[in-house]
Order: structure tokens, then sequence, then C-alpha cells
């Protein structure tokens, strides 16, 4: 059996972002919007303190509490571990994001195709084009709007609807072309690693193997899929700094 | 059957409009306006009117009001079938003439329940459609759809026919423009012996039916949120049965208001005697009491060796940002109590001061519900994301007074169609049916 796994060696992060920057034009999210997100967090009082960067994917749990609440079976976990959303099952209760412990989930408040450059990227928009001036069209990845996986369900990337939940993906649709994640591909110091965990041989397994691990929230029985290594959990006095825009004004803009 | 016409104007108010009933519906019908200009405005723009934002980096409450409202109305509906399957269980005979008004009460505030949901989805259309067809048991939202809104309305909806056939028989005897529809409702209802004893042994045995429904029913919303570690402050086996006892808490509440306006309206203070009042209002006492307990033990469990996220929840209940909100709302359950306590040791029932607690209930009530509601996800984050903030916007203050209204109109126009106090069995029908 396939079970796909994330690797973050926290020992590496330097907290560049190109992780977050990946994720948002490879699946082309809404503003304020993070299915990967890098927490920095300081603990201890100046001058002593502690600074460490956190990355956040979906953690992928192996007994996802998203799954167990959602009343109509659209969030569903694959066969290879992957949680994934469909978006044309989803009614938009937001059940799973409430049960999440991590904070993962995205809810599209309204049309993400509205409010260019606020929002996110339309593709057919006519304003785009003077910004590209024609020389670089504006590229839509046609593998977001295909069926994914056995099951055949609208789950990848980039096919925002309004009010339905979504979330990181892992990148399902190259994880299904032999890829890895986009956050994996970009990271330039290896922090990320991505592969099959029950294969012992894969690179990921090797990479954790030797290295003392921890997940997040291991206590609430989630299981999941992201292992951290070359650090410790967050402690409860670390607080967030650089924090993105909360996003409650995108709401007014 | 050879009874003689009726030229009587038909009794409890039914079919006579008039100025006041208009004005009553002229507020509630501009009310429904108000409500449906916010889901109007909802639909348009997207659930970004409302004051919801995501949990985490958006330091939102993804859940707000609506949800709120669905735990509240649902929890409303508790009253009717209670009241109805304690008359018939203990035979209270004078609790008669709320009986009716509480099935109304509990029908009604179902499809102002479900109309809630409705409201909360980001996809409401497909949500009527997939929370059927794709309906997974192992949700809690299951029970909250499946058998709150279709079971238990539906249980209620048949319990509140058979029990009012009678009522419709008589009512054909009245030369009415109504007549046909009376006839239409009594379906071949003619009360003869064999009838009525069929439809007490109906009524006894779906009372009964209901009464553990009513139960899964209102502790199936304790476990949308009594289920889930992920948020601190919900996990807990205390959450269904306090969802019970809360919902007997409004909805008895809620009746002891209805009945002593509709008592009022209708000069029926016979028929809603001073009894059914002082038995309703015992019957909330204890409710109360036993919230309260489980409110008390609630706090010493949380606060005795609290986890670090249980903690910091605690500090925004009782002494940080939402603290008006739990004392206010603490003080809205307490006083009544209080008020109660003393009625029912001096034993003077007054329905004006019992009508002010079930008021007063009702505002504790829906503060509850916020409470469990928004701080457990705008505080006490697992992960160290920022402490978020949720306020309401008018969309969803609108819609809430719609629904309100909404519920006001169909109990006002069900009064006008039928009466909402059964008609007392006249003598000489008792001879015709002997």
């Amino acid at each position: 059996m396939t079970r796909y796994a994330m690797a973050v060696d926290l020992s590496r992060c330097q907290g560049c972002r190109a992780c977050v920057e990946a994720c948002k034009i490879e699946n082309n999210t809404p503003s304020a919007v993070f299915w990967m997100y890098v927490f920095r967090l300081e603990q201890g009082e100046y001058p002593n303190t502690d600074i460490s960067f956190l990355p956040r994917p979906c953690q992928h749990c192996e007994n996802p509490p998203c799954v167990k609440v959602c009343p109509v079976g659209a969030r569903f976990k694959r066969d290879d571990g992957l949680v994934l959303t469909d978006y044309e099952r989803c009614i938009g209760c937001r059940y799973c994001e409430v049960a999440c412990p991590y904070g993962v989930n995205f809810f599209n408040w309204r049309h993400p195709d509205e409010a260019f450059a606020d929002y996110q990227v339309a593709f057919d928009d006519p304003d785009l084009e003077p910004i590209t001036g024609g020389a670089i069209p504006a590229y839509k990845n046609p593998d977001h709007d295909e069926l994914q996986g056995e099951e055949q369900r609208l789950t990848a990337g980039s096919s925002h609807f309004k009010g339905v939940m979504e979330k990181c993906t892992f990148c399902v649709q190259r994880v299904d072309k032999g890829r890895v994640p986009a956050c994996v591909e970009t990271c330039p110091v290896g922090a990320l690693q991505f592969g099959d965990i029950e294969d012992s041989e894969s690179p990921i397994s090797q990479f954790v193997s030797t290295k003392k691990q921890f997940k997040l929230l291991e206590e609430l029985g989630t299981d999941p899929s992201v292992i951290y290594v070359g650090g410790t959990p967050p402690t409860h006095e670390a607080r967030e700094i650089e924090r993105p825009l909360t996003g409650v004004s995108h709401g007014n803009a | 059957m050879a009874t003689p016409e009726t030229k009587k104007p038909l009794p409890m108010g039914v079919g006579s409009i008039g100025a006041g009933w208009l004005a009553f519906m002229g507020i509630a019908v501009v009310g429904i306006i108000f409500g449906l200009v916010g889901v109007l405005v909802e639909q348009q723009q997207g659930m970004v009117s409302t004051g919801m934002r995501n949990l985490g980096t958006m330091q939102g409450a993804t859940w707000g009001v609506y949800i709120s409202l669905v735990v509240y109305f649902v929890g409303v509906s508790f009253a009717g079938i209670t009241v109805a399957a304690l008359i018939r269980l203990f035979n209270l005979d004078y609790l008669k003439g709320v009986a009716r008004m509480a099935e109304v009460m509990t029908v009604v505030a179902l499809v102002l329940g479900a109309a809630a949901i409705i409201v909360d989805l980001g996809q409401p259309l497909r949500g009527i459609v997939n929370l059927f067809r794709y309906a997974r048991p192992q949700s809690p939202f299951f029970g909250t759809f499946a058998l709150v809104i279709s079971g238990y309305l539906y249980a209620s909806l048949v319990y509140l026919y058979v029990t009012s056939r009678p009522d419709a028989a008589v009512l054909t005897e009245y030369r009415s423009k109504l007549r046909g529809f009376f006839r239409f409702w009594a379906a071949g209802y003619v009360d003869t012996p064999d009838q009525r004893e069929r439809d007490r042994r109906t009524t006894f045995w779906l009372a009964l039916a209901i009464l553990p429904l009513l139960v899964v029913a209102h502790s199936s919303l304790g476990f949308v949120f009594g289920l889930q570690v992920g948020r601190p402050g919900w996990f807990g086996t205390l959450q269904a049965p306090a969802f019970v006892v809360l919902a007997g808490v409004s909805g008895i509440g809620h009746l002891l208001v209805m009945a002593a306006i509709i008592r009022k309206v209708l000069n029926a203070e016979e028929r809603v005697g001073k009894r059914a009042f002082a038995w309703l209002g015992r019957f909330m006492m204890v409710l109360l009491f036993v919230y309260l307990y489980f409110i008390v033990v609630e706090i010493l469990t949380t606060m005795y060796q609290p986890s670090i996220a249980e903690q910091e929840l605690s500090e925004a209940l009782l002494t940080g940002r939402y603290a008006w909100l739990f004392w206010g709302s603490s003080a809205a359950l307490v006083i009544p109590l209080i008020g109660l306590g003393w009625m029912a040791v001096t034993r003077t029932w007054r329905v004006s001061w019992l009508v002010v607690a079930g008021i007063v209930v009702n505002v504790g009530a829906l503060g509850k519900r916020l409470l469990i509601v928004v701080p457990s996800q705008t505080d006490g984050q697992l992960l160290p994301y920022g402490t978020g903030t949720y306020f309401p916007t008018w969309v969803e203050l609108s819609v809430a007074v719609g629904l309100f209204s909404l519920g006001a109109a169909l109990v006002a126009i069900f009064m006008k169609v039928f009466p909402i106090i059964e008609l007392e069995e006249s003598p000489e029908r008792e001879e015709v049916s002997v």
C-alpha cells in the first residue's frame, strides 16, 4: 500500500515562504488563503528570543476528523492517504473546518473570480492582458479541471467555487502524474520531502529514518501524514509574529 | 351524522380577521421582507456579506449566528411533543389547553431550524439534494438534518394532524367558507366511538415513539459539538444531555409566552387555566435547575486542571472578551430560576411573571448557544494562530429577524385556519357519539 507523506525538516527551513508562493501559483488560491502556510514563531523575551519557522500544509491525517464529520462525503480520504475535497459535492456547511484542529480549511466566502487582483487570477479576465502585455499569456493548467484518481472526482487545485470548502491537496494533480507537490519542488533548501512512507526504500523514508520526528497535535489521535524532523513541536509560549493580512478586510474590499 | 348545521361563527377566532391580526401580520411581513433582503444579499455577494471568516490564518469564526439559531430553534421545538406526551402518559388533562399550540410551536420551530441551516450553507440548493442523496450517518450533522428535520418534523406533523381531526370534524358542522377545507382535514373522521378509540391509541403510542426520537434528535445537536476534539470547550459527554435540557428550558419558556398571548387574544382564560401555567412553570424550574447544575459541573471540570487551550478559553469566557455574554446569559437563567423558586415556595403562580421568565430564559438560551458555537473557534487555538474575532453583520441579523417573523406569521396564520386551542367536547356531541 502506498501512503503519501510529507517530511518537513525544521532545521533547514529558513522561512523564505517560497513554498507558500509556489502553492499560491500552482493552485491559484484567492487572497488571504494559504493552503501552505509558514508560521514565524517567537519565544522568550527580548533580547533573549528564539525564532523558529513551522510550515503547515494540510496534515492529510490517517484518521481525519474532517472526513468523519462531512455530512455528504465530499471530504474523503483516498487509499493512498490523500485527504481531498470533492468540489462538486461540497454543500458548504463548514463542519470540516471546525472539526480540524490544524486550521487548514479555507472557505470560498464569495465568488473567487470577482475583484481581480484583490482576490485571485481569473484567467479569462480581459484586465489581465495589459498586465502581461500579451507577451506571456495567462496560462491555466488544464490538469486542474480534470477528474482525479480512481474515484474520478473533481478534487484538484484551482477550480474554486463560491460557497465551497477547499484546502491543500498535496497537489493531487501533480502527485497523480508522478511528481511532487509544488511546495516540495520549490523549496530551495530541501526542507520539504514527499513520497511513499510505507516504502522503506523511498527517499522520504530514508530522509526521516535516522532523525527524531514529531507530528503536530499527535495526542488528538489524528495520525497526520506530515512528519516534522529537526526541531520540536511549537510550545504554547510560542507567539506568531509576521502574520499575513487576516483576510477580514478582503470581504469589504 | 344527523347534526344540525350551526350558523354561529367558527370558534377560537378561526376565519375572522380583525384589525389586530392584520396589524400583527403587517409587522411580521415587514420582518420577513427584511430577512429575505438579507438572504438575497447573501446569495448575491456570497457569504462574505456575513461576519463569518475562516479559522486560523484569517482569525475569524466560520460558524456564527446561523448555527446558533439552528441549535436554538431546534431547542424550542422541544416543548410540543413533550407536553403532548406528558398529557397522555400522566393524564394531565388541565394541560390540554396548551397541547395544540405546543405542537404547532414544535412544527414551526423545526421549520425555522431547517431554514436557518439552509441559509448557513455556502451551496444551499446543492445542500437540499446532497444531504439526502449522500447522507452519512457517521456525521453528527446527519442527526441534525435527517433525524431532526425529517424524522422529528414529520412525526410531529403526523401527531398534530391526528390529534386535530376530531376538531376538524366538529368544524365541518359550521357553515363557513372553510368548510370544504375542514372536511378535507377531517378526512372521513366523524367521531364515532370506534374512530375515537383508535385515535386515542394511535396518539398514545405515537407520543411514546416520538419521545425517544426527541431525545436522540436534541442529543445529536449536542454531538455536533461534543464529539469534536479539535476545538477547546467542545469535547465532552455533558454536551448532549445539556442540549436536551436547555432545549426544554427554551421550549417551555416559549410556550409560556405563547400561551399567555393566545389566551388573552382569544379570551380563553378558562381553557388555558392557571394550573397549566403553574405546571409549565414548575417544569421549567426543574429543567433550569438541572441545566445550571450542568454548567457548574462543566466549569469545575474545565477549571480544575485545564489544558492550556481550555484555560485560554475559560479565561475568555469568565473574565475576558466573552465575559459580558457569559455572565449576562447566566444571569438570564439564574434570576428567572430564583423567581420561579419563589413562586413555587409561596404557591403564587402569576402568569405575568411566568411570561417575563419565559422571555428572559430564552434570551439566556440564545446567549448560551452563541457561547457554545463562537468562542471555541476564536480562542484557545491548538496551533499558534492569533486570537480570532467574530461579529455578525446586518445580513445575519436581518435573516434572524426574518426567521422570528416567519415563525410568528406561521403561528398567526394557523390560528386563523384552525383552532389553536383544542375544542371542548360539547355534551350534546357526547350523546351523539355514544
